[in-house]
Formats: C-alpha cells, sequence, structure tokens
C-alpha cells in the first residue's frame, strides 16, 4: 500500500471532463486566511467539532489534511441547495448561532470553552447536541429542537466536502467522477460486482482492506 | 439544449397566442404540439440553458441544475429537499430526474373509489393511455420485450446492462417469490437521430442520470419537446423569472411581468399556461392572489413514501457504474398482508456518493470510526428504494412565508407531515426491503426514511367548489388561464410523476386547440 500522491491518479484520468478536473482540482488548495462566514469563535468549534464527527486518518494517509473546516465555512458563503428547515434561520446564521450554543452549552456543563474540552467529552456533547438535549433559549442562539435539526444539516455539509474531495475519492478507490472525457466519452463497460475496470481508482484507505482482500 | 432549426423571437408587443412559464415536463411537450398546430409560443424559463456536455458529475457543481431559489421546508416530515427539489434550466426537473418512467396503475386513477380513501381521478388509464404511449414513443424509453404486470406493452429500446443493485435485487426477489424486471427507463440503448435535434448516443452506463446526461442518452424535454418547439416556430427565453400576472377588467389574463438579467419586461399573450411545478404554480398564484376561488391553490401537498434500504456485500459493488434504477417490481403495487391503501413500486439503487453519503448521514447519528467505516463502505454498498401513494392531507400544503426572497416575493413555506397511511406503508416496505437484503446476504442493513417528489396543491376535478382547475387543466375562474404540471395531479398514485406530467400535458395541449 502506497500513499496517495498530493496530486491523486484520478485527476490526470482521461475518463475525466476538463471541467470537472477544474472542479476536483480546485478542492486541493484552500486559500483562506480567515473565516469567509463564521466568526473566529464559531470557525474554532466547528474546528474542533468536525475530527470528532468524522475522523479521517483511517481513510487518508497520515497527514493529509483537506482543510474541511475552511471549506464549509466558505461554502456556507458560496451556492447553497435551494432549501432550508423552516424552524432554522438561514444557513450562515443558523451555522453561527448552533456553533456558538455548543460552545455556551459546554461552558455551562464543564466550565470550559469546547476547543478546550478533551476529544471524549466533545464527543459526548456531540452526542447530546444530536438527540435534542443541548439548546439556549435565547437571541443569537439555538434551542434544543433547533440543534437536533441543525445536527442534520451539518452531518450533510460535512458528508458533501468529504465525498466530493479526489483526495477521499482516490483513497476509498471511487471511480464516480470518471463518467467520461470531453473527446470520448466512455461512461463504463463494466457495471456489475467485481469488474473493475483498469482505469478505475482500487481503494488505498486502511479501512477498505476488507473489501480489496475480496477482489 | 440546442437544435438544429434557427429559432424565431417575438416581440413584447406582441400578443403571443400562449405563453408558458416553465420549460420542464410539463410545459415543454405542450408548447411542442401548440408550436406544430400553428400557435405563436413563448416560453419563459426561470433556469439557463445548459450544454449536455457541460454536465458534471461533481454532486456539488451539478445542483445549479436544481431550483435554487430559498424553500423552506416545516412539518414532522420535512422533506431534505436537495437532489429531489425541482430543477432549473431549459428542460426543467428533466435535467436531473432519474428517468425511471413506470406507468400509473390503472388501480391508482380510482383509489377513493376502490378503497374510500384519497381521490379519485376524474378519468381512467384509458383516456391517459394514448397520450403516454405518444410520450414514450416520441422521447425514447428503454424497457423489457416482457413486462410482468402488463404483456401487451412494448418498449422501442432494449434496456441497459443491470448494474450490481440491480443483480443483487433480482437475487432478493427471488429469494422472496416476488416478480422482478428490467423496469422503463427513460433513455435511449443505440445511437439515433432526434428529430429538429441531432445525434442522441446510446447510454453509456455512467451512472450520473441526476448530475445531468453529457450524451443525449437520457430523454429529457432539452433533447425532444424543445427542439421541436422551436423547430415548428417557438421562442425559448431562459433566465427569465416571472412574478407577476397581468389582467384585464374582465379579469383574463394579458400578459406576464417577469425578469431577466435584473430588468423587468412584459410579454402579451391570448392564453397563459403555468408549468413550473407543485410549488412555484401555486406560489405564482398565491402571490398574484388568483384562480383560487376554491381555496384549494397550494391545498393537498403530496409526495411520494420514498423508503430506501441499503446493505453492504463482500463484493466491489461500485454503485455510482450503470443506470442507477433497473430492477423493478410492481409486486407490492396491492399487497395482500397491507394495512394501508394503495401500493408502491421498488426498484433498485445505485447511487452517487455525495447523494449516498448525505441520506446516510441524514438517517443516522453515529459518529466517530464508526461513521468514517459507514463512509469508506460505499463500494460495497446496493439499495432498494420504493415510490409509494402518499394521501392528500389538509396539513400539507405550499403557502407563503413571511419571509421575501432577492424579488421581495415571499418565499414559499412548504409543510410535510405523514399520515397512517404513510408510516404503514414505509414500515411494511422498511421490512420487506430487510428481508430481501438479508435473503442475499446483506449486511450492515440500514433503513431510511425518506419522501420525494411534490405533487399537488392545485387540484384537477370536475367540481369548480373543491378544484382549481378542470378535468383538461383549465382554470375555473379564469377561462385563459391553465395548468400544465404535476400541481394538478388530484392524488399522488405510486409511479415517478413524469410520464403522467408529460401525458397530460399533451392531453391539455389537445384540449387547448379545440378551446
Amino acid at each position: 500500500m502506497s500513499p496517495p500522491p498530493d496530486r491523486p491518479e484520478i485527476l490526470d484520468s482521461d475518463h475525466l471532463s476538463a471541467r470537472t478536473r477544474e472542479i476536483l482540482t480546485s478542492r486541493l488548495s484552500v486559500t483562506e486566511a480567515l473565516p469567509r462566514t463564521l466568526s473566529l469563535q464559531a470557525y474554532a468549534v466547528l474546528d474542533a467539532l468536525l475530527p470528532v464527527l468524522l475522523p479521517l486518518d483511517e481513510i487518508l494517509p497520515p497527514g493529509t489534511d483537506i482543510s474541511m473546516t475552511a471549506r464549509i465555512d466558505a461554502a456556507l458563503s458560496g451556492p447553497r441547495d435551494g432549501w432550508r428547515f423552516a424552524d432554522l434561520p438561514p444557513d450562515a446564521q443558523a451555522w453561527e448561532a448552533a456553533l456558538l450554543t455548543l460552545d455556551d452549552a459546554t461552558f455551562a456543563q464543564h466550565g470550559l470553552r469546547f476547543i478546550h474540552l478533551a476529544p471524549d467529552l466533545r464527543g459526548t456533547m456531540l452526542d447530546a447536541l444530536m438527540a435534542g438535549q443541548i439548546g439556549l433559549d435565547r437571541e443569537g442562539r439555538l434551542t434544543a429542537p433547533q440543534m437536533k435539526r441543525w445536527a442534520g444539516d451539518l452531518r450533510g455539509e460535512v458528508v458533501d466536502c468529504v465525498m466530493s474531495d479526489p483526495r477521499i475519492q482516490q483513497a476509498l478507490g471511487i471511480s464516480s467522477s470518471l463518467t467520461g472525457g470531453d473527446t470520448v466519452f466512455q461512461g463504463f463497460k463494466n457495471v456489475g460486482p467485481d469488474s473493475r475496470e483498469d482505469f478505475e481508482p482500487q481503494a488505498i484507505a486502511p479501512l477498505t482492506n476488507m473489501a480489496d482482500a475480496t477482489q | 439544449m440546442s437544435s438544429t432549426s434557427v429559432m424565431k423571437t417575438f416581440a413584447e408587443t406582441d400578443i403571443v397566442d400562449t405563453l408558458i412559464i416553465g420549460s420542464g415536463a410539463g410545459g415543454a411537450p405542450l408548447a411542442a404540439e401548440l408550436a406544430r398546430n400553428g400557435k405563436s409560443v413563448v416560453v419563459l424559463e426561470a433556469g439557463p440553458a445548459f450544454t449536455a456536455m457541460g454536465h458534471t458529475p461533481d454532486e456539488v457543481a451539478a445542483r445549479e441544475l436544481y431550483w435554487l431559489h430559498e424553500r423552506l421546508s416545516a412539518g414532522t416530515n420535512p422533506q431534505a429537499f436537495g437532489g429531489n427539489n425541482s430543477g432549473t434550466g431549459l428542460g426543467g426537473s428533466l435535467l436531473h430526474y432519474g428517468a425511471f418512467m413506470p406507468r400509473m396503475d390503472a388501480r391508482d386513477f380510482h383509489l377513493h373509489t376502490e378503497t374510500g380513501k384519497g381521490v379519485d381521478w376524474p378519468f381512467g388509464l384509458d383516456e391517459l393511455l394514448p397520450y403516454i404511449e405518444r410520450v414514450e414513443s416520441f422521447i425514447g424509453v428503454s424497457g423489457p420485450a416482457h413486462y410482468p404486470w402488463d404483456p401487451s406493452r412494448r418498449y422501442a429500446y432494449a434496456p441497459p446492462p443491470a448494474n450490481s443493485a440491480a443483480l443483487k435485487m433480482r437475487d432478493g426477489c427471488d429469494a422472496l417469490g416476488l416478480r422482478h424486471a428490467d423496469g422503463p427507463a427513460a433513455l435511449i440503448t443505440r445511437d439515433i437521430e432526434q428529430p429538429h435535434f441531432g445525434t442522441r448516443h446510446g447510454c453509456a452506463n455512467c451512472g450520473a442520470c441526476h448530475q445531468g446526461c453529457r450524451n443525449g442518452a437520457k430523454s429529457g424535454a432539452d433533447n425532444t419537446w424543445l427542439p421541436m418547439a422551436v423547430a415548428h416556430g417557438a421562442e425559448l427565453r431562459p433566465g427569465c423569472f416571472a412574478h407577476t400576472i397581468e389582467r384585464d377588467s374582465s379579469g383574463r389574463v394579458t400578459g406576464v411581468v417577469y425578469r431577466q438579467n435584473g430588468v423587468e419586461h412584459r410579454q402579451k399573450c391570448a392564453t397563459l399556461v403555468l408549468a413550473a411545478g407543485a410549488v412555484e404554480t401555486p406560489r405564482l398564484l398565491l402571490t398574484n392572489g388568483l384562480a383560487n376561488s376554491s381555496g384549494q391553490v397550494g391545498q393537498n401537498y403530496m409526495t411520494h413514501v420514498s423508503t430506501q434500504v441499503w446493505g453492504e456485500f463482500d463484493e466491489d459493488i461500485r454503485p455510482n457504474r450503470g443506470y442507477p434504477s433497473l430492477t423493478i417490481t410492481e409486486d407490492m403495487m396491492r399487497p395482500k398482508d397491507a394495512d394501508f391503501v394503495g401500493g408502491y413500486l421498488v426498484q433498485s439503487l445505485g447511487m452517487m456518493p455525495a447523494t449516498w453519503g448525505q441520506n446516510l448521514a441524514r438517517s443516522t447519528t453515529t459518529r466517530g470510526p464508526a461513521f468514517a467505516r459507514a463512509l469508506a463502505g460505499y463500494n460495497r454498498s446496493a439499495g432498494m428504494g420504493i415510490n409509494g401513494e402518499c394521501l392528500p392531507r389538509p396539513e400539507n400544503r405550499v403557502t407563503l412565508s413571511d419571509e421575501k426572497d432577492a424579488f421581495g416575493i415571499p418565499k414559499p413555506l412548504i409543510e410535510h407531515s405523514y399520515g397512517p397511511n404513510e408510516w404503514a406503508m414505509h414500515y411494511h416496505a422498511a421490512r420487506l426491503l430487510t428481508q430481501m437484503w438479508e435473503a442475499v446476504g446483506a449486511k450492515d442493513i440500514r433503513v431510511i426514511d425518506r419522501a420525494a417528489h411534490m405533487i399537488g396543491t392545485c387540484r384537477m376535478g370536475t367540481d369548480a367548489g373543491s378544484n382549481v382547475v378542470d378535468p383538461e387543466g383549465r382554470s375555473f375562474d379564469i377561462d385563459n388561464l391553465w395548468i400544465s404540471d404535476h400541481s394538478i395531479f388530484p392524488s399522488a398514485a405510486a409511479a415517478n410523476p413524469a410520464l403522467a406530467i408529460m401525458a397530460l400535458s399533451l392531453r391539455t395541449a389537445d384540449a387547448m386547440l379545440k378551446a
């Protein structure tokens, strides 16, 4: 097993259109120096929350950082997908309020800010949040039912960020971006089980060893 | 959208015979049919004109195909619209639809007569069938040589190859003694010359139907009805957001005000057709205070019960490959052990990774390494899903919220809650599909409770007191206003709505030509 290069091999495939290549490549470099959407406090809470929600160390090689926090923060100021839960404020506002609610609730419960909490306690706070047990009934914060609702948005946003990253796709052996090039639209010849085509990536993430062993 | 014809254009001062708002499954067939019969037609489309080869399988970027004006989702089962939202762009939702094209079951037209629940359509399958067959023949639909639930049916194109999920579902059906077949799919499996459009290539099994078909294999409006409409003199205007419907002193529609590139325009018309879907059509009527003497505009919002069950297999499944939803069983259209009315269709499910991950993320609260392991199981995953009847309920509706959008128009509020019938169907399907997956060795089986599609809100019927439009789609209140989209469906039925929308669109065009 070898770690993926800085530039995932799928980006150089002729089964990728120029537009898709450009979209995927743009995710490799995040140049934001400061948060674009969230306050510094909320951004720090998100940064401390993400590894507890979805650790990527068993998927990506050591040292690989896909800048999830920065990309999610930027995405919140970009084009959204045309809907939101009516019981939450607009997305950017909801995320700011939710993260500050989590921080305040943590302080009330543990006497520490969320970023200073040990990882296992951060996990416990996240579980309570998802169970609808954390919330604050005051201006600029979210109630417990709103926090529970927001947890779905949080999870969805994280998955969008992760599954659309070319390094993750390479590591998990996902060929979904390789639908066809610009001059030849190849598609897939093989579509049944255990029939990976040569141009499709093979999983290299430790978590996917089981699947590889069966091939 | 491309066409082999040069598009005719109209002046805003011209009084066009028919102005259509929306260029998808509701607006496009009607535009083509009216233009073909010599009518002057202008189609206003809020979204852009996309190029097929410009579509990208990247799911985040492909959101450009969704309706992006914010909708507010409420109720005890608020819909997570995302990829199930309406579409935008010339071709409408057909740009991102899954192309699964079952016909409506004859019994679903008469659910109330059959069960005492739900609502009957004002006509039966016999009335719609000729239009259904015209749609299938014109746009191109693939299917099996023998369809077990309707042996007389024929499809012009052979099915695409069965992908991993389709093969696994066949095994699951066999294990439980259910019939199965390759389902009807609105895609072509060999190259053809589409009249007025040009070459459409056979399906390449790329699996990205929901992100926009890049080679013209998927049968949408952009590569069928719209080029035909243009060839017969219709004008398509993308980037035009219609917001105001103007009327004369007698109350008849005289034209529509729309915004294009930040500038207000007005198009005069003799007849107006709303084909903007089950949210935007009632929103337009409600903001303009029109056609609502029945009080039914926005009421009876319906979806489909769209429970999914996913499992992991030992093999390398690669669920992004191949047509996503090939295997079908219609054996659950009236199951003997049902504790609900109506029925559901079952289809196999492949899926693109972010969409799959979203469903997983929103339906569980797993976190930490377990969440990572679940996502890492993508390439071993196969799914099945249903589309089932959803009864009209008074609490489910589209209304105007207190929030305004960028145009200063109230954002729509969509309230959606399951009733006992929807929950009973969900649990029935969850049990059955879990049994099927267990029977073929799936592990880590996950049930996802979800609803899909947007139906109802401008009901069609014979009684002006309880319906918005008559059985041909014409407003009871304004005689030169028609509606042609899924808002007029009296009941949801189980079948995916696109085929019936297109068939009704042709039928309404016939009625308009006779009017």
